[in-house]
């Protein structure tokens, strides 16, 4: 029995109860009644990937299926990975204790770059073949991923079966359907992926070939044995009538986020050009209060959690917030749960929308003006203007908070220094307005400056644009420390050279698989994790497949180029996207969504228009 | 208004539960009596908080059969209710035996009672060393104080109630001083053992089977 094992050995690490599930809300099945068995791996560690909202809804409605059986994996930290290995313990599903190489799918949840190489550790862990191609003809185990970053899966191609587009309600069920019929009928891996390539929204890589230009460019992408020459993502069209978990595995250590996560709608009517999941998750869709606040009590009361969250890019665009936050407040309020808002934006935080966040929890209040001057602003599309931060942060004053977080980006097209002095500027009107505020709160105020550098992605108007060089961004990062003096104003950055990768990989083609391969080889694992990032083994890769990072992050591309993900279909059109670019460098701004709609394309998939 | 009904919980701590940290079996604790859906009494002022107290700590990977929790009620309701309540919203593992109004305080806990299983290939070599090991004019062991580590003799403190040999173990009874005035956890006894012994063994089993007071009654 691998549970006596793992208990042998499990008090030398660090949080054993990462590793051993029992958790209440995990769902334990009998094997004998189970006919597909799925194993979910969030290629992080138990304390980040158990706060992920996707994972708890895709467990829970696979768990709904009685004869289908989902458990969740996670990456194990170094110190269990040694005892593993030392061990020889596989990689195992915590439901079952069972090793998920005897599972039927193992599927992955691609969320950040940096989780890239904790793939191949974690199937290495589990003793399945790395390479897709040297899996063989055997039906199991179906090595899938899906997720944000499945947009371009080109970098991870090589070590996938097959991978999902989109929101996988339905199409993870239409694939676990087909596989048990193809599982019955005694078929084979190569048909099985044959007869999956046709449900729309699933991509399998294998079925494609490319072809480079001598400027290293991709000249062709040809699908073969009958695969469709373009991929469309899936869209769950309704999301009241959208599958929502009623439920959730409430851990008994520690995680990320202690709370409940309450979707309340998804897409975004912004439209700011540098963020990807701005448009991969389009066209907007929202729940009804009603659904919301149905969907929040449910998991309150079966989780007992304190705590609750609303979840979106940008809740405040709900068209209903205020009432929304009503209703919640009235059952939150006597259930002493805290509620937190992650997502408000500056222009529209009303009064109104203030009380009722300050009715909860007096804490900071975070904004992302994202560029210092309101020329670069514009050029990212982020429409909020100055007066709008002052206006807010003065009633965020009046209200009592002390506390405001700007976050900003380095490193934007056409960036200037004088748009890097501006944050400094920014954040020093906001101290200054804090003390002209005349009924402000007691104390000191404190301005704090995160900035992350700019990594340009697939399916957003900058997918052309060049990551601006390591060294530049360090000149850049000096220039605004330099430019701060007040000691009310706190500035952190993010290191550049994670940028890089990120930049690498997120626009990354099929070469690349060499250079993760090389890079997990050469001991490169947990790379989100400052302590065990390691810009030089990534640099040692690329020397060892004869490959730059260069012409990944810091090329322009023309807008006739073949990308390596032009042959997938987030419905936003590529046509869409050079308009934007262009209106980008024109400093032009395009309305949201509500007020104008911009031709994305997206609104095909509802069969008309968004609003 | 502020009507409030003390409960004390004897729960167990076994099989997964035990790799619960002290620290997170209170918050896990909160949210079973949030999911069972009984009126906690919150402590006032700025920050209210579910009021629990659990009277001793116990060792991570350790099990017990008899750890307690204080809370409190803004309703009375009669303690078996309270238990079915309880137990519908843990987990397996964290079973409640018995809920009842408190009578003893955690200053009058004294000593606990432990069982012990030691797995082994060679059981009467193990038991020989825990004979010799135990005969030791002073056992010592590093203690973690304020002023940094300190050697401490443990020897006077350990009882052994019994030791038998079974098959591929041995099984030790042991009372060991519990609660503020002096407590020793029952993994530094192991810990000195293992340190100690040439024979190798694996602690198979952990469990603090009773809590007892000063005066020697059980816990209660």
């Amino acid at each position: 029995m691998l549970k006596n094992k793992v208990e042998s050995v499990i008090m030398e690490v660090q949080k054993p109860a990462r590793y051993m599930g029992g958790e209440v809300g995990s769902i334990v099945k009998n094997k004998e009644n189970v006919d597909v068995r799925f194993a979910f791996c969030f290629p992080d560690i138990y304390d980040v990937g158990m706060s992920h909202l996707g994972m708890k809804i895709l467990y829970s409605l696979i768990n709904e299926r009685e004869n289908y059986w989902c458990e969740r994996v996670f990456a194990p930290w170094t110190d269990f990975e040694e005892v593993m290995r030392r061990e020889q313990i596989p990689l195992y599903g915590l439901e079952s204790y069972d090793p998920i190489r005897d599972f039927d799918f193992i599927g992955f949840t691609l969320q950040y770059e940096m989780s890239y190489t904790n793939i191949l550790n974690m199937l290495d862990l589990a003793g399945v073949p790395l390479f897709a191609r040297d899996r063989g003809e055997a039906l199991a185990p179906i090595v899938c991923a899906g997720g944000p970053c499945a947009c371009n899966p080109e970098p991870l191609a090589d070590f996938f079966d097959l991978f999902i587009l989109g929101e996988g309600e339905e199409v993870n069920l239409e694939m676990m359907d087909l596989y048990k019929k193809m599982k019955d009928e005694g078929a084979s891996r190569s048909e099985f992926l044959k007869a999956a390539a046709q449900i729309e929204g699933i991509y399998v890589p294998s079925l494609y070939e490319f072809a480079y230009s001598e400027d290293g460019t991709i000249a062709s992408v040809t699908p073969r044995e009958g695969a469709p020459a373009i991929v469309r993502k899936r869209v769950m069209t309704n999301m009241d009538e959208a599958y929502y978990p009623e439920n959730t595995v409430v851990p008994f250590t520690e995680i990320v986020h202690e709370r409940v996560s309450v979707e309340v709608l998804r897409g975004c009517i912004r439209g700011c050009r540098f963020c990807q999941a701005g448009f991969l998750y389009r066209p907007f869709r929202e729940k009804s209060t009603e659904t919301i606040c149905k969907q929040a009590r449910a998991l309150c009361d079966n989780s007992g959690y304190d705590e609750m969250s609303l979840s979106s890019l940008s809740t405040s665009d709900h068209s209903d917030i205020v009432h929304m936050l009503d209703e919640l407040l009235r059952y939150t309020d006597e259930r002493r749960i805290n509620m937190s808002l992650p997502s408000l934006r500056v222009d529209n935080f009303s009064a109104d929308v203030m009380e009722r966040v300050t009715a909860v929890r007096k804490s900071g209040l975070t904004f992302a003006p994202e560029a210092g001057t309101q020329r670069l602003r514009d050029v990212i599309n982020k429409n909020v203007t100055e007066d709008e931060v002052m206006r807010t942060c003065a009633i965020a004053f009046a209200g009592g908070y002390t506390n405001v977080k700007l976050y900003f980006m380095l490193g934007l097209p056409t960036e200037t220094d004088e748009d890097i002095i501006g944050i400094a500027d920014l954040a020093q009107k906001v101290v200054n307005l804090f003390y002209d505020t005349p009924n402000r709160a007691k104390g000191k105020v404190q301005v704090s400056i995160s900035t992350a550098t700019f990594v340009p992605k697939p399916f957003t108007p900058f997918e052309f644009e060049p990551q601006v060089e390591a060294e530049e961004i360090l000149r850049r990062q000096a220039l605004l420390r330099n430019a701060i003096t007040s000691k009310k104003i706190r500035a952190s950055m993010h290191v550049s050279e994670v940028s890089r990768m990120e930049a690498v990989l997120a626009r990354g083609d099929r070469r690349l698989c060499d250079v993760v391969y090389t890079a997990w080889k050469n001991g490169c694992k947990l790379d989100s994790w400052d302590e065990y990032f390691d810009g030089e083994k990534w640099l040692a890769a690329f020397a060892e497949c004869g490959l730059t990072p260069q012409f990944y992050a810091n090329r322009t591309r023309s807008y006739d180029e073949i990308m390596p993900w032009d042959h997938l279909d987030y419905m936003v059109s590529k046509s869409f996207l050079i308009r934007e670019n262009k209106k980008a460098h024109a400093a032009e701004t395009t309305p949201s969504c509500r007020e104008k709609c911009s031709g994305c394309g997206a609104n095909a998939c509802l069969g008309g228009a968004c609003f | 208004m502020d009507n409030r009904v003390n409960y004390r919980a004897v729960f167990e701590k076994t099989g997964s539960a035990k790799y619960i940290s002290h620290l997170d079996l209170n918050r896990c604790m909160q949210r079973a009596i949030r999911r069972a859906g009984l009126p906690a009494w919150y402590t006032e002022g700025f920050h209210p908080h579910m009021y629990l107290m659990f009277a001793l700590a116990l060792s991570l990977g350790a099990e017990s059969m008899c750890e307690t929790m204080d809370f409190r009620l803004t309703q009375d309701m009669p303690p078996e209710k309270v238990m079915e309540r309880l137990n519908a919203a843990l987990p397996e593992g964290l079973q409640v035996h018995d809920v009842h109004t408190p009578r003893d305080t955690a200053a009058d806990i004294g000593s606990a009672d432990y069982l012990v299983e030691l797995q082994t290939e060679d059981v009467p070599k193990l038991a020989a060393e825990w004979e010799s090991f135990m005969a030791q004019e002073q056992i010592l062991v590093e203690k973690k104080t304020k002023r940094g580590m300190k050697e401490i003799d443990i020897s006077p403190v350990i009882r052994v109630l019994s030791m038998t040999q079974e098959p591929e173990k041995i099984v030790l009874r042991l009372r060991l001083p519990a609660g503020n005035e002096g407590n020793l956890n029952i993994s530094v006894v192991t810990d000195a053992f293992k340190k100690y012994a040439e024979q190798p063994f694996l602690t198979a089993k952990s469990i603090r089977e009773k809590i007892f007071c000063h005066n020697g009654e059980v816990f209660f």
